[in-house]
């Protein structure tokens, strides 16, 4: 899939959504929502990118919306039990990521419930290693596997951070069969605990975020908490729309040099794996289509407009609007990319 | 510096102090939740003072917790269940009043002396912090649970109660969240869909301390005409700061362990103030009056819950991880005003940080002002008649057990059946305290037993991976001495003649 395609079913799905009058659909609307996040964390993307859209919606759609951060397992729960609407969902691609690697509690969100549309990016998803670490490079930590050093790598299994993780493997594989068992997942839970077991020399690499260790980048290479990045997942066209600036002190043209193709996590031996961690919509699968229309417009029009777009650029988010239908389209085909990728590996290892 | 301090400013903190004293009172709210509610709010606040507001919420939450534990024998946080071992006994015997000053003065230096600790020292207390791996952790868990023997009346009993509380605590899943594999362990066959989160600590918490308690009243009747007004609320019992006389140790030793344990992340406020309560006692010189209404008991609680106040916000500053579940809602207030916190945030920012701890200061004063001159109105609570009480106490259990985790029905089965089970045990000479701090520190004794073994291999590592590991051993053991030696002398006493 390239980026012309998706530009393109987003603006012929944005044609047929603007076509619809919104007053007309929005008028089934339950007059108050609840908006169930797949995190138990507020201070985390996934409750700051749905309190943005959750707001801007609210305002359009002169309702209250509500963000309730309940973790996946009860959202999924929550969003099951209610078919008139009143819930909605917003979480990322551990939604099916979760069901692709046998987490308890995640059901197969395309056939479970109604996939609704994208709304943002999330370009932060990133591999460091501690600042006086022998590998500078992605290309540094494949070559000590090959040589047979066990290299460690931090993640919670099952989503976002083992995703990155399978690549890693998988590009091992691909480069010099048998290297992959040389990395070796160690599983830990949220980021704290992923810093903890760099600090704690259990892990010579962790999974981690822009966001989040930025300013551990940043630390005299003495301080034995400062960390470098290694790699950024996300694709170069993702990431040549943050900000010039950056984030901290990591500049937009530091994060593009250690992603695709300037640091090479190969898929295949010709083209590099690269992932966006996107967010979007849930919704019960007997859901009033009415509803998921309205939302479509309402949603339609506020990018339409730009203010959405800016507050979640200042955030830290590319904004990624597709309308539901397009939306399916594009996921379908994001998780059967990354399912080959988990089957491959799993059968090849 | 002082420019910060705008009229919106200092009626925020106030403000957010007294909400969040509202919401510890209540049992079943807690300060994550007032912190929780509010954050939407400031967004349009701005960053400053949408933190004066948190920081009030969070302060006034960790201490309005000792109004029903001491009133009601009900913890209206899990960070304040010690504060009823002894401040329940003092209401009963008529000095719910003096127990309750005794718990706000102690609340305030609590609180005044992590924030002095926060201000001077927070960069070098973070590097401290990442020194203690899985294994200093789960010793740290190892010697809270220690307290379990100390606090049986029966030890084999309290001990096998705390096991169970350990046991049942594990119901669930090994969350991936946690490190675990994500699989379902203890869950009877189809009950999947309803204990794949396990039993929530709160509606546990007061099923097993407010509904059992109320079931237990409802067994023994309330003769027609008869009220609560018989229990004095204390005003023949007078307060004075004499009480402190002997306990300034006490205070201060506690206040640090607060402000230590909240440095920790992961190890949470109900640690702290149970591992102050157990130094507490171990230390005193009359252990046998802990749990009969000894004030140094209240003392050592409400130092220790509130001296986590200030020790929490280290590694949230300093590293940009928290140390509690409410400082990990305050990151969402940074996040909302797109500031990262972590190594740089107290250098970068310095107008921020000067204002959190002005908040801070201001929000434990304010604490102070409201509640130490107001509890006279609040210890009128037991005054109530208990046919009007115990109705309102039930409903407020029920309100906060469903929404502590945003509307869910099973928490409210669970209040049910644990409050049945809490009125079982009594019959069963089981015993809740032990039970519950088995509950409350088991999930995370396992997490970091597991991740120790997987980390390093073998069980030699708790006894060889740093000086941190041998001295907490020393105090492991020294705290199960102690409580054999009570144990030993309680029972002399017992038999001899009278």
């Amino acid at each position: 899939m390239t980026f012309t395609r998706r530009t393109l079913l987003a603006a012929v799905s944005a044609a047929a959504m603007v076509a619809a009058p919104l007053a007309a659909e929005a008028q089934n609307l339950p007059r108050n929502m609840r908006m169930v996040i797949g995190s138990t964390s507020t201070g985390g993307d996934t409750y700051q990118n749905s309190a943005i859209v959750a707001e801007a919606l609210a305002e359009k759609l002169g309702i209250n919306i509500k963000v309730d951060a309940v973790g996946a397992s009860e959202g999924f729960k929550a969003l099951a039990r209610d078919k008139r609407g009143t819930t909605i969902m917003m979480f990322h691609d551990q939604s099916f990521l979760g069901n692709l690697y046998g987490v308890t509690g995640y059901a197969d969100p395309f056939a479970d419930y109604t996939v609704g549309p994208t709304v943002a990016i999330n370009p932060g998803n990133a591999y460091l290693v501690p600042a006086d670490s022998p590998y500078q490079t992605m290309e540094d930590i494949f070559a000590a596997a090959e040589s047979g050093t066990r290299v460690r790598v931090a993640i919670q299994p099952g989503g976002v951070s083992e995703i990155g993780f399978t690549a890693m493997k998988n590009a091992a594989r691909v480069r010099a069969p048998g290297s992959e068992a040389n990395i070796v997942a160690v599983n830990t839970g949220s980021q704290s605990d992923k810093n903890q077991a760099m600090w704690d020399d259990l892990a010579d690499v962790i999974n981690g975020s822009i966001q989040a260790n930025e300013q551990f980048t940043q630390l005299d290479p003495s301080d034995e908490k400062a960390m470098r990045f290694v790699w950024i997942t996300a694709r170069p066209e993702t990431l040549e729309q943050a900000p010039e600036a950056g984030m901290g002190n990591t500049t937009r043209a530091d994060m593009l040099g250690y992603a695709s193709p300037e640091t090479s996590v190969t898929l295949d031996g010709s083209e590099d794996f690269t992932f966006d961690k996107e967010f979007f919509l849930l919704y019960n699968k007997d859901m009033d289509p009415e509803i998921i229309a309205a939302i479509d417009t309402a949603l339609t029009e506020l990018y339409d407009e730009g203010k959405i777009q800016e507050r979640q650029k200042d955030a830290f988010f590319i904004p990624d609007f597709l309308p539901s239908e397009a939306a399916r389209e594009h996921l379908t085909q994001k998780r059967d990319t990354y399912r080959q990728v988990i089957d491959e590996i799993s059968s090849g290892s | 510096m002082f420019e910060i301090l705008t009229p919106l400013f200092v009626s925020l903190i106030v403000g957010g102090t007294l909400v969040g004293i509202i919401f510890g009172a209540i049992p079943g709210m807690t300060a994550t939740m007032a912190v929780a509610v509010c954050l939407p709010l400031t967004y349009s606040l701005g960053l400053e003072n949408g933190l004066a507001l948190l920081l009030g919420l969070y302060v006034g939450g960790i201490s309005g917790g000792l109004v029903p534990a001491i009133l009601l024998g009900i913890p209206g946080t899990p960070s304040s269940i010690t504060t009823t071992f002894d401040g329940y006994p003092m209401a009963q015997k008529g000095e719910g009043e003096k127990a309750l000053r005794i718990g706000i003065v102690a609340s305030l230096v609590g609180g005044l002396v992590s924030l002095l600790v926060l201000d001077l020292f927070a960069p070098t207390l973070a590097d401290f912090a990442i020194k203690f791996s899985y294994v200093e952790k789960f010793l740290i868990i190892f010697f809270a649970l220690t307290v379990m023997a100390a606090l049986s009346s029966d030890m084999l009993l309290g001990i096998f109660s705390g096991v169970l509380g350990i046991f049942v605590a594990l119901i669930g899943t090994y969350d991936i969240s946690d490190g675990g594999n994500g699989n379902l362990r203890l869950v009877p066959p189809g009950t999947e869909y309803w204990l794949e989160s396990g039993f929530s600590l709160l509606p546990v918490l007061i099923g097993l301390f407010g509904l059992a308690a109320i079931l237990e009243q409802a067994e023994i009747g309330v003769p027609k005409g008869h009220s609560s007004k018989d229990i004095n609320v204390g005003r023949h019992a007078r307060f004075s700061f004499g009480v402190f006389r002997g306990q300034s140790i006490n205070l201060l030793r506690s206040s640090l362990i607060g402000t230590f344990v909240g440095i920790l992340p992961g190890v949470g406020g109900s640690a702290a103030s149970i591992i102050s309560y157990t130094n507490a006692k171990t230390f005193s010189k009359t252990p046998e009056r802990f749990g009969k209404g000894e004030p140094g008991g209240i003392i050592a609680s409400e130092a220790g819950n509130n001296g986590l106040t200030g020790g929490a916000l280290v590694p949230l500053l300093s590293l940009g991880i928290p140390g509690d579940s409410t400082t990990a809602l305050l990151i969402g207030a940074f996040t909302l005003q797109g500031i990262q916190v972590g190594p740089l945030f107290i250098g970068n920012n310095p107008g921020t940080w000067d204002a959190m701890i002005i908040a801070m200061l201001i929000a434990n004063l304010a604490m102070f002002a409201m509640m130490y001159f107001a509890i006279r109105y609040f210890a009128l609570v037991v005054t109530i008649p208990k046919h009007i009480l115990f109705p309102v106490i039930l409903m407020m259990c029920v309100i906060g057990a469903y929404t502590i985790n945003y509307g869910i029905m099973f928490d409210v089965w669970t209040l049910l059946i644990f409050g049945v089970l809490g009125w079982l045990f009594t019959k069963l000479r089981l015993e809740v305290a032990p039970f519950i701090i088995g509950f409350i520190l088991g999930p995370s004794a396992e997490i970091y037993f597991v991740k120790s073994l997987e980390s390093f291999g073998d069980v030699t590592i708790f006894f060889t991976k740093s000086w941190i590991a041998v001295l907490l051993w020393v105090l492991i053991i020294g705290s199960v001495a102690g409580a054999v030696l009570m144990a030993k002398k309680n029972r002399q006493i017992a038999e001899e003649p009278v």
